[in-house]
């Protein structure tokens, strides 16, 4: 295979695996796997929504905080679902003395990581690993 | 942003354990019938395990 057939080849895999990350499912639904696209929808929206109701942090990086990192890569895998929860919450860092506080944390941080996972089952079946 | 916020520990901890369940009985098998079947399995190992883990720690309170 040439290299221009190469990069074709490649190009639905990177698109699904961009889409995935831009909303929970959006990947798998380009693939055509449509049915499991909702459900992956439904679950990992309502795992974030939870955890921003729950008055859980959207982490960011802090100084001093090295856990931080892996905390906010976590939840930027929740692709557009953490960009518009930090861009309407009126409180992103969440209520740290809220009896759900640690729940809510729980909650995005698992919704972020499942997103991720999503990710990459939308990779291997883009390059057929996966029936 | 609407807030609902249910602060009973168990119903937390169950909604957590359905929906992680239900994501993996998605993500790793693939007939209609294994899929219940891990969700099952899942779901009791979560629900039991959090209640084993919290009986465990009942005689050592913070």
């Amino acid at each position: 295979m040439n290299e221009t057939a190469a990069a074709a080849s490649r190009r639905p895999l990177v698109v699904a695996m961009i889409l995935a990350w831009l909303f929970p499912g959006l990947g798998h639904f380009y693939l055509g796997r449509r049915t499991t696209a909702v459900a992956y929808a439904v679950i990992v929206t309502a795992t974030f929504l939870a955890g921003v109701s729950f008055q859980g942090r959207l982490y960011t990086v802090e100084a001093g905080q090295p856990l931080t990192i892996l905390a906010t890569f976590a939840v930027y895998g929740a692709g557009l679902l953490n960009i518009a929860a930090r861009l309407l919450s009126d409180n992103p860092a969440g209520t740290i003395l809220a009896a759900t506080y640690e729940y809510g944390c729980a909650y995005l941080l698992t919704a972020g990581l499942m997103n991720l996972l999503l990710i990459l089952d939308a990779h291997d079946i883009a390059a057929g690993r996966k029936r | 942003m609407i807030a609902i916020i249910p602060t009973d520990h168990f119903l937390i901890m169950t909604l957590y354990a359905l929906l992680v369940s239900a994501f993996f009985a998605l993500l790793w098998r693939e007939t209609r019938r294994e899929r219940l079947r891990l969700f099952g399995i899942l779901l009791a190992s979560l629900v039991l395990g959090g209640l084993a883990v919290a009986w465990l720690m009942y005689p050592f309170p913070s």
